[in-house]
């Protein structure tokens, strides 16, 4: 079962290599972007030996934390936005495309039902990308660290002190893993409707996925004089139940870091326990189950030729 | 012997068309069994349903599972080639064999790569890359590997050229079939695999025409070309079918022993393509 499960995943690979080429990708334009950015202050050198200094004497261990910390988020929403573009082609294609070369008719010749099939499709957007973009991101940040350490080191500053030293890199990594597969859980509705779309539809399955989303809050709007579907579908772009309240302001706020050195833990930042008992979380896993138990049903039943 | 599909009054609909009408057959091991058709006939429906591919009414049992609802249990003992090469086009090679190794455990990836050494296919090739014979060979070469008791063939050599169905046939014939193997196959190309069958059926509109070992056939049906007097006289015996043929007439006789036809003129047993048209003709009467 275990080695079933596995092959159907590397299957999914294989076939989708976006899968690992954008986190790639991303991590490329990421450290590229480090680079240059290294490069283009190496022309202001009385200022950079004030700021190494600076940082050096002057500032606390807090306001180093929050700096790299605050690196370390800039660059993984980037990983975030790009797995959840990727996420959406990949869902979209998956049960597509099988049937449009074909190639449904041989996957079906072997000993996988259906579901299993469909479930390695659903474990792949909501486990492995999430998963392989997290890994992504933490080799980007190594990456950087090392660049960005050797670089001060070159100016005479102290690399263990003012990189090593100030990055809380497991606190950094294991708030990024578990905002990964929460926001993949969190958006599983629209993976469930990807998924059916994909199953169902004869044609542009983009298209397919996205026009009800966009007709069904303007009927209601017009008929109904609504917007419940809008604010229940587009409200789950917005927040998260997962973090604490947090606002940016008071994150990179000097006089609070100063008092309260557990803001620059990002882990303190998360309420898992929040996030696992939201009502809106759980409706939204359901909902996936309906769309994801459909996508099966279509698959099995429908005639292909 | 022990028959490993047994059908029993088994229709499919689709709104008003009866693909497969009431059909009730049994296929036994060991045997090769071609099911003949023309196109629109039902044949791949039936197939289809017994793959397990398509639900049905009536009572279909394939190595004494339910396919529709066991269709799991089922694939490990039974392989299928369908009527295009439908192998994905982006998988490689070597990644075929590492997927159908993890999830069928009936194959021998040692056998497939035996297969396909005797082949131009390479091991690091894109399915894309190959040509539609070779990705014919590569598909072959991974069926012929599992240790599967039935084998279902729908038009396998479409729109392969002479040399590559001769090579498939044959392939088949040599390194797969044995007696605990069984083999349903459907082509259009029936010449080229009427001496390989042991068995035939012949559908049409849904219904099954014939249903015949090939030794009976040739017990049960006769051909007599004639002309003049005997022509006459053969007509009167009624046949199922007359067909002209260099000025003289072909005539193919049911049931009627070769005792009664000798003096009538030249006797053969009809080939199957000409028996499935006068039998064909004959139903739409």
């Amino acid at each position: 079962m275990i080695g079933h499960l596995t092959a159907l995943l590397k299957r999914e690979i294989w076939e989708h290599r976006s899968i690992y080429v954008t986190p790639v990708a991303i991590a490329s334009i990421v450290t590229l972007g480090t680079l240059a950015a290294l490069m283009f202050a190496g022309g202001f050198a009385k200022e950079l030996d004030l700021a190494i200094f600076g940082a050096t004497n002057l500032a606390g261990d807090a306001e180093r934390k929050v700096v790299l910390t605050g690196f370390f988020i800039g660059t993984s929403w980037l990983f975030l936005f790009a797995a959840g573009v990727l996420t959406i082609f990949y869902t979209l294609d998956s049960l597509y495309a099988e049937r449009k070369d074909k190639s449904i008719l041989f996957w079906r010749s072997l000993p996988i039902t259906d579901a299993e099939a469909v479930l390695a499709k659903l474990a792949t957007a909501l486990l492995v990308i999430p998963l392989a973009t997290i890994v992504a991101v933490i080799a980007t940040h190594i990456v950087n660290l090392i660049v960005t350490s050797l670089w001060v080191s070159a100016k005479g500053g102290d690399a263990g002190l003012l990189i090593w030293g100030s990055v809380p890199l497991l606190d950094n990594w294991l708030a990024g893993l578990i905002v990964m597969l929460a926001t993949a859980l969190w958006m599983s509705p629209f993976v469930g409707w990807f998924l059916f779309v994909s199953a169902y539809t004869k044609r542009s399955p983009l298209l397919m996925a996205f026009m009800p989303l966009v007709l069904i809050p303007l009927v209601e709007v017009i008929f109904l004089r609504s917007s419940m579907f809008a604010e229940a579908v587009f409200g789950r772009g917005g927040v998260i139940p997962l973090f604490r309240g947090m606002d940016l302001e008071s994150f990179f706020d000097e006089d609070k870091l100063r008092v309260n050195e557990e803001f620059v833990s990002l882990l303190a930042q998360l309420d898992v326990m929040k996030f696992l008992t939201s009502v809106s979380l759980w409706t939204g896993v359901i909902v996936c189950g309906i769309f994801v138990t459909a996508a099966i049903y279509v698959r099995r039943y429908r005639d292909e030729s | 012997m022990t028959s490993l599909v047994n059908a029993r009054g088994v229709s499919k609909h689709f709104g008003a068309v009866r693909a497969v009408d009431n059909v009730s057959f049994e296929i036994e091991e060991g045997r090769i069994l071609g099911l003949i058709g023309p196109n629109g006939a039902g044949k791949t429906t039936l197939l289809k349903a017994v793959l397990g591919l398509t639900d049905c009414d009536g009572d279909l049992s394939v190595l004494g599972l339910d396919p529709f609802r066991q269709r799991k249990e089922l694939m490990r003992n039974i392989c299928f080639i369908a009527d295009v090469a439908v192998l994905p086009r982006w998988i490689r090679v070597t990644q075929l064999l590492d997927f159908v190794e993890a999830i069928h455990p009936n194959f021998s990836r040692k056998r497939a790569e035996v297969f396909l050494q005797q082949t131009s296919v390479r091991s690091d090739a894109k399915v894309r890359e190959l040509s539609k014979g070779m990705v014919t060979q590569l598909h072959l070469s991974i069926i012929m590997a599992i240790d599967a008791k039935l084998l279902v063939l729908d038009e396998p050599t479409l729109g392969l050229d002479i040399l590559f169905r001769k090579e498939f046939y044959s392939n088949l014939l040599n390194d797969y079939f044995d007696e605990q193997r069984t083999i349903l196959i459907t082509t259009h190309q029936v010449e080229e695999i009427e001496n390989l069958l042991t068995d035939i059926m012949f559908i049409n509109d849904g219904k099954i025409l014939l249903d015949a070992t090939m030794d009976a056939l040739a017990d049960q049906y006769v051909e007599v070309m004639s002309s003049g007097e005997a022509a006459t006289k053969a007509r009167g015996l009624g046949p199922i079918a007359e067909n002209e043929m260099f000025g003289k007439s072909v005539f193919i006789f049911e049931g009627v022993s070769r005792e009664n036809l000798s003096g009538l003129g030249e006797l053969r047993t009809p080939s199957v393509a000409d028996l499935f048209v006068a039998k064909v003709k004959g139903a739409r009467k």
